[in-house]
């Protein structure tokens, strides 16, 4: 098969863009997960002003596009007067559409925790705070983690957008290869194969450590 | 400037709902296929399914736009996008139906076929009226997802919401903004879907109370 | 308890069931073996035995629910063979036309109510016109007492009422044979005896019925015959009296000591 050795051969050009691709993500989730935590936290709580303002990111982060978004940063922001890398404000606007949505996770996760736990933790004397971080917490990022690995593996593919605002990752290394070489279908073939292999072996993962996981539960 | 950015519209509501429709349809055999006991059959359906749903869909985008001119399928970006997306469509369109299908009790199939009903009959009246109350919120909630992916049709050139915003971005140098705007526009389309959705839930749902 | 009044069951004639050497296995687990029955038309057979006996298997074998894997089951003047690799679509419905199931779940169609329940399959399986289904339904829903329920949807009703209306939906295709898997078994004791008094006027009536049940009352005093099934096998085949007071097999007497000193 001809097209092989024509893989083989691109793949150098187009490893650093993966390679950009996977921190992109990488940074994504590390600041998105703790911020979809945060939101559901001040979503959930007692501060109405904070309820007010994570509504508000919550439902922008996720009813806008993802694209929009990141145009939106990238434009927007020079704008404002801050001038930052295209690499960050693809991390930056990532990260609010990873929060947005894990913040979802993390409430259905808080929500699925059984009644009985908040009952139990209360005339266990621990009320309040303590029983939310002791019991009611823990179990519930516990129920959470698996669509949130699925969640990572979405944002993985999402990364592909930030190919728009001039960020180096696979796309745009996928692109510059087919204006050079005119194989364009090739190239986004090859391009296809290594965002799907990794994007399955990655949701094989998070299947078998679902299993793994709900045998404890 | 609302005007403008307004005018891509037209065509985001074309692309998402076209792309929808033609998913829904093509879901109809992806599924059965999916479902079917020959496996040769069963295997390829999965893995089409999982293999579309892996590639991210701009990737699939610029394949079919850019990469099958190379061999005289010249699309425009309009008719490469609807493509492409109902393609996306199909494959979580099969997976919704399959999730609807999969929680209709066992019992049903088989009360059915011990009254003698054949496989149309039985499909037609017993599982279809099932699975579709079943299925309504999963669709509705993907056609919302669906409306937000129009947005990379931009990437291709169609003129749409956020192609203009673009436009306009360039030109006034406004684009927080012009995307600002078309940021609101997407979210204010998405929320009578999202209304819609919920009141048919509600009411399917008292309607179809299992004791 | 006294002895319900004896039917005389016809002779062996074409309308009855038989099953020979009815076997079936997943793989190398046999879950039947060598399961014979032989019924004539209006007799009535309880089928008990402990959990796991393949009871429930044996009577979804009879509509090819479950596919044996080898025996023949004759039904009226439709048989089917094991032995025929695929059997043919004819015959399969020919099956299932003149048998009707009762299941343990009932399996009434939840998004239809009580009357289209009963009147779908008879315009699609039987092609009668909607004024026939309904005025067999209407009749049907009068024998079993359910007659002002029939314009609600069925998670209205109680597990009584809707096993009730399984029996009419089932009874409305005119069937020759009604096989009940476990009928009252998913109901609180009062209700199961709405289902079991709407079971005896049916055989009172002459229907050929076979009755996979825990239900020892009626298999003693309802059936003509009971058989005992354990371990896939049948251990008894007898007149009720006979094999409930005095049965042969140890295995009986231990199953049936358990189930009835209570």
């Amino acid at each position: 098969m001809i097209f092989l050795d024509q893989w083989i051969s691109w793949l150098p050009a187009l490893s650093p863009g993966l390679g950009v691709s996977l921190s992109l993500t990488g940074l994504c989730l590390l600041f998105g997960m703790p911020l979809g935590l945060l939101l559901a936290l001040m979503l959930e709580g007692p501060v109405k002003p904070l309820r007010v303002v994570a509504l508000v990111v919550v439902e922008v982060g996720r009813g806008a596009p993802a694209l929009v978004l990141l145009y939106l940063l990238y434009f927007g922001l020079p704008e404002g007067g801050v001038t930052l890398s295209a690499f960050a404000t693809g991390v930056i606007s990532l990260s609010w559409t990873t929060g947005a949505y894990a913040s979802e996770l993390f409430r259905s996760g808080l929500a699925a925790v059984p009644a009985g736990q908040r009952e139990a933790a209360i005339t266990s004397g621990l009320r309040g705070w303590s029983g939310f971080r002791y019991i009611i917490l823990p179990q519930a990022i516990r129920i959470s983690t698996p669509p949130l690995a699925s969640l990572g593996v979405t944002i993985f593919q999402t990364s592909s957008l930030a190919f728009v605002i001039a960020v180096p990752e696979l796309m745009s290394k996928a692109y510059a290869l087919g204006s050079i070489t005119f194989e364009y279908l090739s190239v986004f073939a090859l391009t296809s194969v290594l965002y799907g292999s990794i994007t399955l072996v990655a949701l094989a993962f998070v299947r078998l450590a679902e299993q793994r996981l709900s045998r404890h539960l | 400037m609302l005007a403008q950015i307004a005018s891509g519209i037209g065509l985001t509501v074309v692309i998402t709902g076209a792309s929808l429709l033609i998913g829904a349809l093509l879901g109809l055999p992806l599924v059965a296929a999916r479902r079917s006991a020959w496996v040769p059959l069963r295997t390829l359906a999965t893995a089409y399914i999982d293999i579309v749903r892996a590639i991210p869909p701009i990737t699939w985008l610029f394949l079919i736009y850019f990469g099958l001119p190379q061999y005289a399928l010249r699309l425009d970006s309009v008719s490469a996008s609807i493509i492409g997306f109902s393609v996306i469509a199909s494959a979580y369109m099969a997976e919704t139906y399959r999730s609807g299908l999969l929680s209709i009790p066992q019992g049903q199939w088989e009360a059915a076929t011990a009254l003698g009903m054949k496989f149309l009959p039985r499909t037609r009246y017993v599982i279809t009226p099932q699975a579709f109350k079943v299925t309504l919120p999963a669709i509705a909630a993907y056609a919302i997802a669906l409306l937000k992916d129009s947005a990379l049709a931009s990437t291709i050139g169609v003129h749409e919401i956020t192609y203009q915003a673009g436009l306009v971005s360039r030109a006034t140098h406004q684009g927080l903004l012009a995307f600002s705007i078309a940021g609101l526009l997407y979210i204010a389309m998405s929320i009578p879907l999202a209304l819609a959705a919920r009141r048919v839930d509600r009411v399917l749902r008292q309607k179809l109370e299992v004791a | 308890m006294e002895l319900a009044t004896e039917r005389t069951a016809s002779p062996p004639t074409v309308g009855g069931v038989k099953v020979l050497g009815l076997h079936k296995s997943y793989g190398k687990h046999a879950v039947l073996h060598d399961v014979n029955l032989d019924m004539a038309e209006g007799e009535v057979v309880s089928i008990i035995g402990p959990s796991g006996a393949g009871k429930s298997t044996f009577l979804r074998c009879l509509n090819y629910l479950e596919v044996p894997t080898a025996g023949t089951v004759t039904i009226g003047d439709t048989t089917v063979d094991a032995a025929t690799r695929r059997p043919d679509r004819a015959s399969l419905d020919r099956l299932r036309r003149v048998t009707g199931m009762v299941f343990q779940n009932f399996n009434l169609f939840p998004h239809l109510t009580v009357l289209e329940n009963i009147t779908l399959p008879q315009m699609k399986v039987l092609g009668r016109s909607r004024e026939e289904a309904n005025a067999v339904a209407d009749s049907l829903l009068n024998r079993v007492g359910l007659a002002a329920k029939s314009d609600q949807h069925p998670a209205r009703l109680s597990g009584g009422q809707q096993q009730r209306i399984a029996i009419a939906r089932a009874l409305a295709l005119s069937p020759k044979v009604m096989l009940f898997d476990e009928p009252t078994s998913a109901l609180d004791p009062e209700l199961g005896l709405e289902v079991l008094a709407v079971m005896r006027n049916l055989a009172d009536e002459g229907m050929t019925m076979i009755v996979v049940t825990h239900e020892m009352h009626f298999a003693r005093d309802v059936s003509d015959r009971v058989m005992v099934m354990a371990d896939g096998r049948v251990l008894e085949l007898g007149p009720s009296e006979q094999v409930m007071t005095a049965p042969t097999h140890e295995r009986t007497k231990k199953f049936l000591r358990a189930v009835l000193d209570r």
